[in-house]
C-alpha cells in the first residue's frame, strides 16, 4: 500500500496538455505538399509508389482516407513532392474533407444543434469491425492517464443504450456488418457515427478484398472521419474536440 | 539464415497419406513441432496440403506434403490434435472436408455467406459440397444455463462470440466462435514480392506490426535475394523486443483492470505508452509501422541514437520493475490470480500451444532460440519457463520476459555495430516452384509466414499463422470449472488477437 502511494506521489501529473505541439522525428503526421507535387513530375512518382492508391496524379490530390502513412511516397520523391511533418493534427470531417488538394484544409464541425446537445458530454460505444486492432488500441489509449479523454466530458460506455454515438474502426468485415448495424440501431437518436483510420474511411490496405465493405460509409451514415493508420491518440483528440466545436487552445490542462 | 528456409517443391514429391500422417504424428510426440499446415491449389482441381515442422535444433525445418481429393481428406486430429483449427481453416478456404473431424464448425464464414463460397478454390475445380452450418455444443444436465457474450463486447476490444454453459456460476464449457474480423488477408498477398505486402503484413494484427512485418520482409528478401545487413537486422530485433515490452506491460495493466487493481492499471497503461513512444522514436509510428523495407529498414529508421535509446530504456526498466513488483507481490492480486484459469502442461503439449501461453505451462518453445534471426544467433534473450499454468504464471512470464528483453537490449545496444554483410542464404533460385518459410517470435508467440513461389518469383499462395490462431483453444481449457466472473481476467491473461486469427 505504502509503495503505491509513494509511487503515485513521485510520478506526479502525466496528462498531456493541449495543444501538444509536434511529435518527435521521424513521426509521420500531416503531409506537406511541395511545388514538385503541385506542378511537377513528383505527383506521378508518388502515385506510383503508393500501395493504397491514395494519390491522384491527375488532380494532384492526396486522399488521407486511403493513406496509411507508410512514407513510401516521400522516399520515392526524395521529399520534393510529399514530406511528412511531425504534426499530429490531421484534417477531419466528411469524407471529402480528407482529400488534400491545393493548400487549404477544410474541416466539417458538427451542426450547432449537435454541438449544443453533445458538446460538453459525449458518450461513445466503440465497435471494431474488421480492422487490425491498431485503431482500437489507440482509441483505448485515449482513456489512459496520458490522454485522459474523460477530462473533456467524453467517455466510452459498454452499452449502446447509454451512448450518444458510435466510434467505428476497421473496413467493416462482412461478418461484422450485421452486429455493427444492430449496435447503431440500439443507440437512441440523435446519434453520431465517428469512423477512425484509413480502413474505416476507405477499406485502407484491405480495400477490394472479398470479405470487407470498403469502409463504414458504405454501411452507416458517418458524421466524422478521422484519418491515420492508426491515428495517433492526439490526432483523435484534436478531431473529436474540433468536431464538437471545442478549441484545444482553450482547454486547460487536466 | 536460421529463421528462413526455402524448400524446392520440384524435388518434393507428395507423400503417401500414411507417411504424411506419420509426419504430423511425429510433431505431436517428437522434438520437432508443427509450424504450419495449409492447402494450395497448384492447378485447377488439384489440391495439396503442405506441412512445415521443426525446432528440435536451431534452424531445423522439415517439410511434407500430400495430395488430396478435390472433395475431402481424412482428418489428422486423431494423430495430431494441433491440426484441429488448421483443418477447419482449410475447409473454409478450399472446401476440402476433413472427414472425421471432431468439431467441424466454420471458422471464417458466418450464415450470411453463400454455402458454396470457398474463396481460395478456383471455379474450375469440381464443385465442393455446401458448407455445413455452425452447431454449438449443447451441455445437458440439471440447472445448466447458457450465457452468450459478443460479438460486440463491453470495452474497446475486437469482436468475437463466447458461449458459456454454466452450472450456477461455474463454467462447464466455453465455446469460442470467431471469424468476425475476417478480411481475406491471405487473398491479397499473391503477386509480386513488393512493398505493399509489407504494409499488409503490418495490419495482420496491429499490436504485432513489428513481428509480422519482420517475418514477412525476410520472406520477401529470400525471394528477391536482397538480404538485410546486420545493422538492419539488429534494429529489427530491437524493435521486436520493445514491441514485446510494450504489449507485456499493457497486458499487466489490463490484468490489473480486470481484478480492480487500479494502481497497476494506471501505471502500466502509462508505461505502455512510454514504450510505444520509443517505437515511434525508432520507426515514426507507435506500433513500429514503417520499420521494414525489402533489403533493410526505412531510411528514417532509427530516429533515435542508440545511447539515447539506452537511457530511455533504463528509466523505463526501473519504473516497470517498481510497479511490477508492487503488483505481483500484492496479496489482493495473488488471491485473484493464483490458481485461476489453469492451463495444464499436458494440454499445452498435446495441442501444441506456442509462445508465452506455452511457456507459462511448462512447454519450452521460443523461436528466438529455435529459429534465431541474425541478431539472436549468438545470444537470444534469457528463456523464461514456468509450469503453474495459471493467470499468475502468465503474468509472471510477462514480467520476467520484460526483464530479459531489457537485459538483451542493453547488451545489443552497448555492443559494437556488427560488421560486414551476410550471405544471401535461403535465396530462391531462378526457376521452379519453391516454398519459403519465415519464423519470428512475436510477443504472443511464434509467427509463421509461408509462401509458395512460382518460377517467375511471384507469390501464388501466402499463408500466415499468428500465435493467436494456435492458442485460442487454450482459453476454453483454462476457464473450465472456473467461475464466470473470472472469465475477463482469464481472457486477458492470454490476450489473443482476433484479427490475427480471423485474417
Amino acid at each position: 500500500m505504502l509503495e503505491s502511494i509513494l509511487k503515485r506521489a513521485s510520478v506526479g501529473n502525466v496528462t498531456v496538455a493541449l495543444p501538444a505541439g509536434d511529435l518527435p522525428s521521424p513521426f509521420r503526421g500531416m503531409p506537406e505538399v511541395g511545388e514538385a507535387f503541385r506542378t511537377g513530375g513528383a505527383a506521378a512518382t508518388c502515385a506510383k509508389a503508393c500501395a493504397t492508391d491514395a494519390i491522384d496524379p491527375e488532380k494532384r490530390t492526396i486522399d488521407l482516407g486511403r493513406c496509411v502513412f507508410c512514407g513510401l511516397c516521400e522516399e520515392a520523391c526524395g521529399g520534393e513532392g510529399i514530406r511528412f511533418s511531425q504534426n499530429p493534427r490531421l484534417p477531419w470531417g466528411k469524407r471529402e474533407n480528407l482529400v488534400l488538394g491545393g493548400s487549404d484544409v477544410s474541416l466539417a464541425p458538427a451542426s450547432a444543434d449537435l454541438r449544443s446537445l453533445l458538446g460538453r458530454s459525449l458518450h461513445l460505444r466503440e465497435v471494431s469491425a474488421g480492422g487490425c486492432n491498431g485503431c482500437d488500441l489507440e482509441a483505448q489509449a485515449l482513456g489512459n492517464p496520458i490522454f485522459d479523454l474523460q477530462r473533456f466530458g467524453i467517455d466510452f460506455v459498454a452499452s449502446p443504450r447509454h451512448a450518444d454515438g458510435l466510434l467505428v474502426t476497421g473496413p467493416v468485415s462482412k461478418n461484422m456488418r450485421e452486429a455493427l448495424v444492430k449496435t447503431y440501431e440500439a443507440i437512441a437518436e440523435p446519434r453520431i457515427v465517428i469512423a477512425i483510420g484509413a480502413c474505416a474511411a476507405s477499406g485502407g490496405i484491405f480495400r477490394g478484398s472479398y470479405a470487407v465493405e470498403d469502409g463504414v460509409g458504405n454501411v452507416l451514415p458517418v458524421d466524422l472521419f478521422i484519418p491515420g493508420c492508426p491515428p495517433h491518440p492526439l490526432t483523435l483528440l484534436y478531431a473529436i474536440l474540433g468536431f464538437l466545436g471545442r478549441s484545444p487552445e482553450k482547454i486547460p490542462r487536466g | 539464415m536460421r529463421c528462413v528456409h526455402t524448400f524446392d517443391l520440384g524435388n518434393s514429391a507428395p507423400l503417401a497419406e500414411e507417411a504424411f500422417r506419420a509426419f504430423l504424428r511425429e510433431t505431436s510426440t517428437g522434438a520437432d513441432r508443427l509450424l504450419t499446415l495449409f492447402a494450395e491449389e497448384p492447378s485447377p482441381g488439384r489440391f495439396l496440403l503442405h506441412a512445415v515442422a521443426g525446432g528440435a535444433a536451431p534452424g531445423r525445418f522439415l517439410y511434407a506434403c500430400v495430395e488430396t481429393s478435390p472433395r475431402s481428406f481424412r482428418t489428422f486430429t486423431d494423430v495430431c490434435p494441433g491440426t484441429h483449427w488448421f483443418e477447419r481453416e482449410i475447409y473454409d478456404l478450399f472446401g476440402l472436408m476433413p472427414e472425421g473431424h471432431p468439431e467441424l464448425n466454420p471458422l471464417r464464414f458466418h450464415e450470411a455467406w453463400p454455402k458454396k463460397f470457398f474463396p481460395l478454390r478456383s471455379t474450375d475445380a469440381p464443385a465442393p459440397d455446401p458448407r455445413r452450418g455452425y452447431r454449438f455444443l449443447v451441455v445437458r444436465g440439471e440447472g445448466i444455463h447458457e450465457v452468450a457474450v459478443g460479438p460486440v463486447h463491453a470495452g474497446i476490444i475486437e469482436p468475437g462470440h463466447f458461449r458459456f454453459s454454466c452450472a450456477g456460476e461455474t463454467i462447464q464449457n466455453l465455446e469460442i466462435r470467431l471469424g468476425y474480423q475476417h478480411k481475406g488477408i491471405e487473398s491479397l498477398f499473391p503477386g509480386g514480392p513488393e512493398m505493399g505486402k509489407i504494409l499488409l503484413s503490418e495490419s495482420i494484427s496491429g499490436d504485432t506490426a513489428v513481428g509480422h512485418s519482420t517475418a514477412c520482409v525476410r520472406l520477401l528478401e529470400a525471394i528477391t535475394a536482397k538480404p538485410a545487413d546486420p545493422s538492419a537486422e539488429r534494429w529489427r530485433a530491437v524493435a521486436l523486443e520493445i514491441e514485446r515490452i510494450s504489449n507485456h506491460c499493457g497486458d499487466l495493466g489490463g490484468l490489473s483492470t480486470d481484478i480492480g487493481y487500479l494502481f497497476g492499471a494506471a501505471h502500466f497503461g502509462r508505461l505502455r505508452g512510454a514504450a510505444l513512444n520509443l517505437l515511434l522514436r525508432i520507426t515514426g509510428n507507435r506500433f513500429g509501422r514503417g520499420l521494414n523495407r525489402i533489403g533493410g529498414i526505412g531510411p528514417r529508421v532509427p530516429g533515435i541514437a542508440p545511447e539515447d535509446l539506452m537511457a530511455e530504456l533504463g528509466r523505463l526498466r526501473a519504473e516497470m520493475k517498481d510497479v511490477g513488483t508492487t503488483l505481483l507481490d500484492a496479496p489482493s492480486v495473488g488471491v485473484r490470480m493464483e490458481g485461476t484459469g489453469r492451463l495444464l502442461p499436458h494440454t499445452a503439449k498435446t495441442l501444441q500451444f506456442v509462445g508465452l501461453t506455452a511457456r507459462a505451462s511448462g512447454r519450452d518453445v521460443d523461436a528466438r532460440r529455435d529459429f534465431p534471426s541474425p541478431a539472436y544467433v549468438d545470444s537470444p534473450p534469457v528463456n523464461v519457463l514456468l509450469d503453474a499454468g495459471d493467470v499468475m504464471a502468465r503474468a509472471r512470464v510477462r514480467f520476467l520476459e520484460m526483464r530479459a528483453s531489457f537485459d538483451w537490449l542493453s547488451g545489443i545496444l552497448a555492443g559494437a555495430m556488427p560488421p560486414g554483410t551476410i550471405a544471401a542464404e535461403g535465396v530462391v533460385p531462378a526457376a521452379g516452384r519453391r516454398l519459403v518459410v519465415s519464423v519470428e517470435e512475436g510477443w504472443r508467440g511464434e509467427i509463421v509466414h509461408a509462401a509458395v513461389v512460382d518460377g517467375e518469383k511471384r507469390i501464388t499462395r501466402y499463408k500466415v499463422v499468428d500465435p493467436s490462431f494456435r492458442n485460442w483453444p487454450a482459453l476454453s481449457f483454462a476457464v473450465q470449472k472456473n467461475v464466470i466472473s473470472d472469465f475477463p481476467v482469464c481472457n486477458k491473461s492470454f490476450n489473443l488477437s482476433y484479427s490475427g486469427t480471423d485474417l
